[in-house]
C-alpha cells in the first residue's frame, strides 16, 4: 500500500525505546514482587486463583512448585494489573523489532540511506492503514480484540518490512556484477523464511476463521496471502536474474543451442510470471478494500473515504497493467504473423550479434528491412517503438493498432509509478470538517513539507550526492535534501537540473599525482621554468605508471578492471596535460622568434 | 530486467576497454553500481576545447538500452548544447517519444543500436560543431554566433581548467 501520510514521525531511538521498556518492565516486576510478598495480597490471589481453577495444589515438588507458584503469581497479578499488563505487551513488541535488527544485522548489514526511507515510510503507512482497519473498519468495541489485532498486525506489519527490505536489496544488488554469493544466499533464505512464516500464518488465520467467522478469515488471509504472493514473486525474480548471470558465465559449446532455446523462451516466461504475480497482488488487494468497504456499513466515514482512495489508485494500477498486457499481445501477434523468423541461411550469411543485446544470434525474427534480432529483444523494443531500431524504417504496427498506445516514456520508466496526490479540503464543505492530504506513492515526497531531519543524518546524506555531483557545494545539497529528504530524489532533481550548481569552477582534483607536482610548479614566478618543471615531474610519473600494468586487456576481476579504469584515466590526462604544455611552448617560441 | 542490461553494459566496458576510440575513456567508477558510469573526453582537435580533457557522468536506466541513459558533464561547461548544470542535450539521448525541443525526427533519437561509444563520439563531435538551433545554454549560443572570439576565449579557459593548469 504505497501511501504517506503528510505529516511523517521520526522513528524513535531504538536504545532508549528498549531500555525504556525494559526499565518499565523490571519496575513492574518488582511491583508485582514487591506486591506478592505483602500477606494481604497472597490470600487474595491464592483465592482468585483457585476460584479459577489454576492452582495445582496436587503436586508436591517443594522447592520447584514455590519457585513455579512465585513465577505464576507474579505473572497472574502483573496480568491484573493494567498498567503492568501494557509494560508487558511493549515489551513483546520491543523484542519484535529488537529480532528484526538483529535479521538486518545478520542479512543487510547497514542499511542504504535509500532503503532506509523507503522502511520509514512503510512503516508509517501500514501503522495508518492499519489504524483505520481496526477502529474504522472492524469497530473494535473492546480491548482484548484491539490486543489481539494488534499483535497480529504487529507480526505481519514486521514480515512485511522485512519482504520490502529484501525486494529493495535484491533491486540494489541487481546492479552489479559482482555481488558474492553469500549475500544471494543470505538474502534468498530469509526470503523463503517469510514465504514459510507466511504460510504458517495463513494456517493461523483459518484457525481463527472457526472462531471468529468467514468475515474475520477473509480479513486475515487477504494480508497474509498479499505478503505471500509479494515474497514468492521477489523470490521468482531473483532466482530469473541469477540464471540470467549464470548464462553470462560460461556457456559450453555443448549445450549452447539448448540453452539459446531455453533464453528465447524465457523472454516470454519472465514476461508472464512478472504479470502474473504483479495484477494477483494487486487484484487480492482490490478484493480485500472491496471487502472493507462493504463491511464497514458506515460508508459516508472518513475511514472508507480513505479505502475509496486507496481502491482507486488499484483499480488504475490494474487498468495500466491491462492495457500493457493489450499492447503487448498485440505487438506479439503482429510480430509473429508479419515477420517470418530468419533461416538458418540468413543467420550464417549474417554473423553479427543482435544489436539490441549484442549477444549471439541462434534463431532471430526478420523485419522487412533484412534486419535480424532476437524474437524477444525485438518484442520488448517494439512494445514502446513501431521502428527498426538499426534502420528506423517505420513499421506498420501503430496504423493497425485499435486503440492509442500509452506514451512510451511510461513504459521505458516503469520506476516512475502512477501518482496521485490527494487532498481532502473538508473546510470546502463543512467549516468543521478537517482536511488532509494523502499521497499515494512516495516517490513524490518534493511537495511535502519539510520534516525536521537531524543535521547529522542530511550531512550524511549530502556526502552521499556529493560523491556523485563534486562540483555542487555541501549547502546547496542540504538546502535540498532538507525539502526531499531522500538522497536518490536529490540525486534525481541534480539530474533534472533542479538544483544548478553556482558558477565556481571546481577545483581539480583527479587524486593524481599529477595535480600536486603542478601545486608545486604553479608557485614558480617565471612562466618558462614552470612549463619545463611540470613537463619534468609528470614525466616522472609517467614512468611509475608505465611501471604498472595498464596494458589494454580487460580483466576478469571487478577491483583491477576498476584499478586499470583509474590509472587509464589518470594516463589520459596527463598526456593531454603534457601535450597542451608542450604545444604552448611551441607557440611561445615562435612568437618570441617573430 | 536488470539482468539483461548488466550483460549488455558489461559487453560495453569490455569493448570500449578492449577497443577504446581515441582520446576516451569510459567505465563504472565503482562496480557494485554497474548502472553508472565516469567517462573522460578528450577536446576534438583543430577545435577550441583542443586538448582538454572534460570528465561526464553516464547514469543508466534499469530497462537499458530499451531506454537512452543520462548524461551530465561533471566539469564546468560553456556550450550552446550543454546546460549550465552539465546536462548534454543531443538528439541521440532522447527517448523516442520524448521530444523537448518539438523538432526532432524520431531517426536522430535513440534507439538500442545506439551504444555508449556512439554517444561519446556524438558528443565530440557536438563539442567540434555546436548546433546553436538548440538552445540548451542560451548565452552559449548567442556568444557563439556574434562574438566567436570570447568563446574561444572562455573555452580555452576551460580547457585550461580541465587540465588543471594555471591561467
Ligand atoms: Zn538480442
Ligand atoms: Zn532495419
Amino acid at each position: 500500500m504505497p501511501a504517506s501520510v503528510l505529516q511523517r514521525l521520526p522513528m524513535p531511538n531504538l536504545k532508549i525505546y528498549s531500555s525504556v521498556s525494559v526499565l518499565a518492565l523490571s519496575a513492574c516486576i518488582y511491583y508485582a514482587v514487591q506486591n506478592i510478598k505483602d500477606p494481604k495480597n497472597i490470600i487474595d490471589t491464592e483465592n482468585e486463583i483457585e476460584k479459577l481453577g489454576m492452582n495445582n495444589t496436587n503436586s508436591s515438588d517443594g522447592p520447584v512448585r514455590t519457585v513455579t507458584q512465585f513465577l505464576s503469581d507474579v505473572f497472574y497479578l502483573m496480568m491484573r494489573e493494567n498498567v503492568c499488563t501494557w509494560t508487558m505487551i511493549n515489551m513483546a513488541f520491543c523484542w519484535l523489532i529488537l529480532v528484526g535488527r538483529v535479521v538486518q544485522k545478520l542479512v543487510f548489514g547497514e542499511l542504504r540511506v535509500s532503503e532506509q526511507q523507503h522502511l520509514k515510510d512503510k512503516f508509517w503507512n501500514f501503522i495508518f492503514y492499519k489504524f483505520i482497519f481496526v477502529f474504522g473498519v472492524i469497530n473494535v468495541q473492546y480491548i482484548d480484540e484491539v490486543l489481539l489485532w494488534c499483535s497480529w498486525f504487529a507480526v505481519l506489519g514486521f514480515l512485511h518490512l522485512l519482504s520490502q527490505l529484501c525486494t529493495d536489496r535484491f533491486e540494489y544488488l541487481s546492479f552489479s556484477p559482482t555481488t558474492p554469493i553469500w549475500h544471494h544466499v543470505k538474502l534468498m533464505c530469509l526470503l523463503a523464511a517469510i514465504l514459510m512464516l507466511s504460510c504458517f500464518m495463513l494456517l493461523v488465520s483459518v484457525f481463527v476463521g472457526f472462531f471468529g467467522g468467514i468475515h474475520t478469515f477473509a480479513f486475515m488471509s487477504a494480508e497474509v496471502i498479499h505478503l505471500g504472493v509479494r515474497t514468492l514473486h521477489t523470490i521468482i525474480r531473483y532466482g530469473l536474474h541469477l540464471y540470467d548471470l549464470r548464462q553470462e558465465g560460461g556457456m559450453s559449446a555443448a549445450n549452447q543451442s539448448e540453452e539459446c532455446k531455453v533464453w528465447e523462451r524465457r523472454g516470454s516466461i519472465a514476461y508472464y510470471t512478472e504479470m502474473g504475480f504483479e495484477l494477483t497482488a494487486l487484484i487480492i488487494d482490490l478484493l480485500h478494500h472491496i471487502h472493507m468497504l462493504f463491511w464497514s456499513n458506515i460508508f459516508l466515514s472518513m475511514a472508507s473515504l480513505v479505502i475509496c482512495m486507496q481502491m482507486r489508485y488499484l483499480f488504475y494500477e490494474i487498468q495500466r497493467k491491462y492495457k500493457k498486457h493489450r499492447n503487448y499481445l498485440w505487438v506479439r501477434n503482429h510480430l509473429e504473423q508479419n515477420y517470418p523468423m530468419a533461416t538458418v541461411e540468413e543467420l550464417t550469411e549474417n554473423s553479427d550479434n543482435c544489436a539490441i543485446c549484442w549477444e549471439k544470434m541462434d534463431s532471430a525474427r526478420k523485419l522487412p528491412c533484412n534486419h535480424l534480432f532476437h524474437n524477444t529483444c525485438l518484442l520488448s523494443w517494439l512494445e514502446q517503438d513501431t521502428s527498426c531500431p538499426t534502420c528506423r524504417l517505420a513499421l506498420n504496427i501503430q496504423s493497425t493498432r485499435r486503440d492509442p498506445v500509452e506514451p512510451p516514456a511510461e513504459v521505458a520508466q516503469p520506476v516512475r509509478r502512477h501518482l496521485s496526490f490527494f487532498h481532502f479540503d473538508g473546510s470546502r464543505y463543512v467549516s468543521w470538517f478537517p482536511s488532509f492530504s494523502v499521497e499515494i506513492n512516495h516517490s513524490n515526497l518534493q511537495r511535502q513539507e519539510p520534516a525536521p531531519a537531524t543535521t547529522s543524518q542530511l550531512e550524511a546524506m549530502a556526502r552521499q550526492v556529493q560523491t556523485l555531483f563534486p562540483h555542487l557545494t555541501t549547502s546547496i545539497i542540504i538546502d535540498d535534501l532538507r525539502v526531499t529528504r531522500s538522497v536518490e530524489l536529490t540525486v534525481e532533481n541534480v539530474l533534472d537540473g533542479r538544483l544548478v550548481a553556482p558558477h565556481v569552477f571546481r577545483d581539480v582534483d583527479f587524486t593524481s599525482p599529477t595535480s600536486t607536482t603542478y601545486a608545486v610548479a604553479s608557485n614558480e614566478p617565471d612562466k618558462e621554468r614552470s612549463w619545463h618543471e611540470l613537463t619534468a615531474t609528470s614525466d616522472n610519473v609517467a614512468e611509475n605508471e608505465d611501471s604498472a600494468v595498464i596494458g589494454s586487456r580487460f580483466s576478469k576481476s571487478s577491483t583491477e578492471r576498476e584499478q586499470i579504469l583509474l590509472k587509464r584515466k589518470e594516463k589520459l590526462l596527463h598526456n593531454a596535460r603534457k601535450r597542451y604544455i608542450e604545444k604552448r611552448k611551441q607557440t611561445e617560441h615562435v612568437h618570441s622568434q617573430s | 530486467m536488470a539482468g539483461s542490461a548488466l550483460r549488455r553494459l558489461m559487453a560495453e566496458y569490455k569493448q570500449l576497454t578492449l577497443n577504446p576510440p581515441e582520446g576516451i575513456i569510459a567505465g563504472p567508477i565503482n562496480e557494485e553500481n554497474f548502472f553508472e558510469w565516469e567517462a573522460l573526453i578528450t577536446g576534438p582537435e583543430g577545435t577550441c576545447f583542443e586538448g582538454g580533457v572534460f570528465p561526464a557522468k553516464l547514469v543508466f536506466p534499469s530497462d537499458y538500452p530499451l531506454s537512452p541513459p543520462k548524461m551530465q558533464f561533471t566539469c564546468e561547461m560553456f556550450h550552446p548544447n550543454i546546460y549550465s548544470d552539465g546536462r548534454v542535450c543531443i538528439s541521440i539521448l532522447h527517448a523516442p517519444g520524448d521530444d523537448p525541443m518539438g523538432y526532432e525526427t524520431s531517426a536522430e533519437r535513440w534507439s538500442p543500436v545506439q551504444s555508449v561509444e556512439k554517444i561519446l563520439l556524438s558528443v565530440v563531435s557536438m563539442l567540434a560543431e555546436p548546433n546553436d538551433e538548440s538552445g540548451a545554454n542560451v548565452d552559449a549560443a548567442k556568444m557563439w554566433r556574434e562574438n566567436r572570439d570570447e568563446f574561444n576565449r572562455i573555452a580555452e579557459k576551460i580547457v585550461r581548467r580541465t587540465l588543471g593548469i594555471p591561467i
